[in-house]
């Protein structure tokens, strides 16, 4: 049920689509006076404030993701394990112990984020399907938790079981550990993305599957945000996916993590499996890589004079 | 064979080798770890399984090794012959023959009924109590933190000394044996019960917060849930520790004769009867023994996502929570779900229904 070049619908981007390539731009007058789904202004998160173990996972992190009318950007956030790309994602969901934040402000919707809420849905790489539920009450929780009644969440939970690429009939009943990681996920995505969220936030959803398996599941992922509004953000240390997936990627620093660049990428016009092995692509991929090295040395130079 | 090393630690090769010819030149480690996965004897592989067919001749083997023992220390035809006199120990056959008397005259069956009908109630309180408190203790720590004096004087309190203050607050009836293992009891399930909230992992409670859930939700949907097959599990094992508390309260006794399979040990010894002593200790873990099959079936039944069992109680359950769902949705306003999907392959060329339609802007 992979969506393949058949039904490989164009993006609605706002912009030219292809292959991938690094695009030269910047917010134009128009985009700057849209208000912002998601802004983040000086923020910086330490643990353990004032004792000796204290750790700054980011630091200084600002950014802001415009609302654009019809459209939502997807946004990834790249960056080496334990760079503080999650800590990114809870503060946007509201989860503690990363929020709040200890100094700066993150805004969603232009209110500062209080708690967590379903209008910013959460894929988590971990398994974190319910296993006392089937999958259709995992994926219908979140309806559950609002009052919807049994007979329409479960019409269209049915639905979206069928949506994300599942049997209806086979796996509605089955238990998640009678599922594969990748359906297993299938399920997270469907949970998430049937409370309409405004925001997906994603962290490394994928990173635990098999590389055929997390091909289908971003070919999935782009059909599914393709006809939603939501802006996603992803956060990944695969370059390739990156590249793939995003319209904008934040390449991070090392712990304490601080945004280094921000590139804006031509979204994809075929599917992952054909995108991927193309030179052009690998082109980009192998730019972003020495740019990362690139900008780590520098860093690291930038530290030692001062 | 490449050296002669490991013909000297395996089986004969022909054993190990005839099906796989390809690989009789393979290396020595290569060949112990076939020799791992061959059905070797008894007590070779570590954490290997054994078939149920096999522990169940295993424990008639072990069993009867007692018996033996035994049957050989207590044998011959005057005290003088044997081993142990009957004053210490009296032979199999004189124990067993006394089981119709024990039977008949003690009622066996009624003081057995009457033992664990004190257990069942001890118990199911300390359940019933225990179980929704350690549930709160461990979502809320300062909860916990509140009733953690309480709980180390529960669980390392001296049981036996509880038993003249029982007899103080309760009285020596029936509310006494109960209340002794209401007292003995309860502050283990409450211990275990956090710790099974404890265990859970957050990223679930993270995952509900995400999907919109409220704090009262995220308790009785995902910890309740999660948590009930680990605290079922530790009842189950408490409640053979509780029925072994029951003997204790059941030995000392005041005034009244009020039964139970302790009270026929008590007798006993005052008559000097040791082959009902033995029959009783016996019995009883034949009686713990089946409770506790009882309630690991009732166990299965519940959670067929751990122990994938039918699930007959498990859909039970779920279908007494949906009539109860039913029930509350009769006085309650219906909420509209989300959109409905748009998107799906069908629907797509139609605006969503009051939503956002496709907003590519399709050239005619």
């Amino acid at each position: 049920m992979t969506p393949d070049a058949a039904n490989h619908r164009p993006p609605k981007s706002i912009g030219q689509i292809g292959m991938g390539r690094i695009i030269d731009r910047s917010e134009t007058a128009a985009e700057a006076a849209l208000p912002c789904v998601v802004e983040f202004r000086n923020v910086s998160k330490t643990y353990n404030v004032g004792q000796r173990n204290a750790f700054t996972a980011i630091e200084n992190i600002n950014f802001r993701v415009r609302d654009l009318p019809g459209h939502g950007e997807l946004v990834c956030v790249l960056g080496p394990s334990g760079c503080g790309k999650s800590t990114i994602l809870r503060l946007i969901a509201g989860l503690p112990p990363q929020h709040p934040a200890t100094t700066g402000e993150v805004l969603v919707g232009g209110a500062p984020v209080l708690r967590p809420g379903a209008d910013r849905g959460m894929v988590f790489q971990d398994y974190t399907s319910f296993d006392h539920r089937t999958v259709l009450e995992n994926i219908t929780f979140g309806l559950e938790c609002m009052g919807v009644d049994r007979r329409r969440r479960h019409q269209l939970g049915y639905e979206w079981i069928e949506h994300v690429g599942l049997d209806p009939k086979h796996d509605a009943q089955k238990y998640p550990h009678e599922l594969s990681g990748g359906m297993r996920q299938r399920v997270a995505i469907a949970r998430s993305l049937i409370l309409r969220p405004r925001i997906i936030l994603m962290d490394e959803p994928f990173g635990a599957l098999d590389p055929q398996t997390r091909m289908n599941m971003q070919d999935l992922l782009l059909s599914l945000w393709h006809e939603s509004e939501a802006t996603i953000f992803f956060v990944t240390h695969s370059i390739e996916e990156a590249v793939f997936l995003a319209d904008r990627i934040y390449v991070m620093s090392k712990a304490p993590g601080t945004i280094l660049r921000e590139l804006w990428v031509e979204p994809s016009d075929r599917p992952a499996r054909q995108m991927q092995g193309d030179p052009r692509f690998l082109e980009t991929v192998n730019y972003v890589r020495n740019l990362i090295t690139q900008l780590e040395i520098e860093g690291r130079i930038a530290e030692g004079t001062t | 064979m490449p050296e002669p090393q490991p013909s000297k630690n395996d089986p004969p090769p022909s054993a190990a080798t005839p099906e796989r010819p390809e690989q009789r030149a393979a290396e020595s480690a290569d060949m112990v770890v076939r020799r791992r996965q061959q059905p070797v004897r008894p007590f070779r592989g570590l954490r290997s399984e054994v078939s149920a067919g096999k522990t169940l001749l295993l424990g008639v083997c072990g069993a009867l090794l007692v018996l033996a023992a035994w049957w050989l220390l207590t044998r011959g035809e005057t005290p003088q012959q044997r081993w142990l006199s009957p004053t210490l120990l009296p032979s199999p056959a004189e124990t067993f023959a006394d089981f119709p008397r024990l039977w008949f005259e003690e009622e066996l069956t009624r003081n057995a009924a009457v033992s664990l009908r004190r257990v069942v109630l001890g118990f199911g309180l300390a359940a019933l109590v225990g179980a929704p408190l350690g549930i709160l203790c461990g979502c809320f720590r300062s909860l916990g933190a509140l009733l953690a004096p309480l709980l180390i004087v529960g669980r390392n309190i001296p049981v036996a000394a509880l038993i003249p203050l029982t007899f103080f607050w309760f009285g020596i009836g029936e509310q006494q044996k109960v209340m002794f293992i209401f007292i003995a009891s309860v502050a283990f399930v409450v211990i275990d019960s956090a710790n099974a909230v404890g265990e859970i992992s957050g990223r679930y409670i993270d995952t509900a917060y995400t999907l919109g859930a409220s704090r009262r939700q995220i308790i009785t949907k995902v910890i309740v849930p999660l948590a009930m097959p680990s605290i079922f599990n530790s009842l189950r094992l408490l409640f053979g520790i509780a029925f072994g508390y029951i003997m204790l309260a059941e030995l000392v006794r005041l005034g009244s004769e009020a039964g139970g399979l302790g009270f026929i040990i008590n007798s006993a010894q005052r008559r000097g009867m040791r082959t009902y002593i033995l029959l009783v200790l016996m019995i009883i873990p034949l009686i713990a023994l089946a409770v506790d099959r009882f309630l690991y079936w009732v166990q299965r039944q519940l959670f067929p996502y751990y122990y994938g069992s039918e699930g007959w109680l498990h859909r039970a359950l779920v279908f007494a929570l949906r009539g109860c769902e039913d029930f509350a949705a009769l006085f309650r306003r219906a909420v509209a779900p989300p959109l409905a999907l748009s998107g799906s392959a069908d629907q797509a060329s139609k605006p969503g229904p009051g939503g956002a339609p496709p907003s590519e802007t399709n050239t005619p």
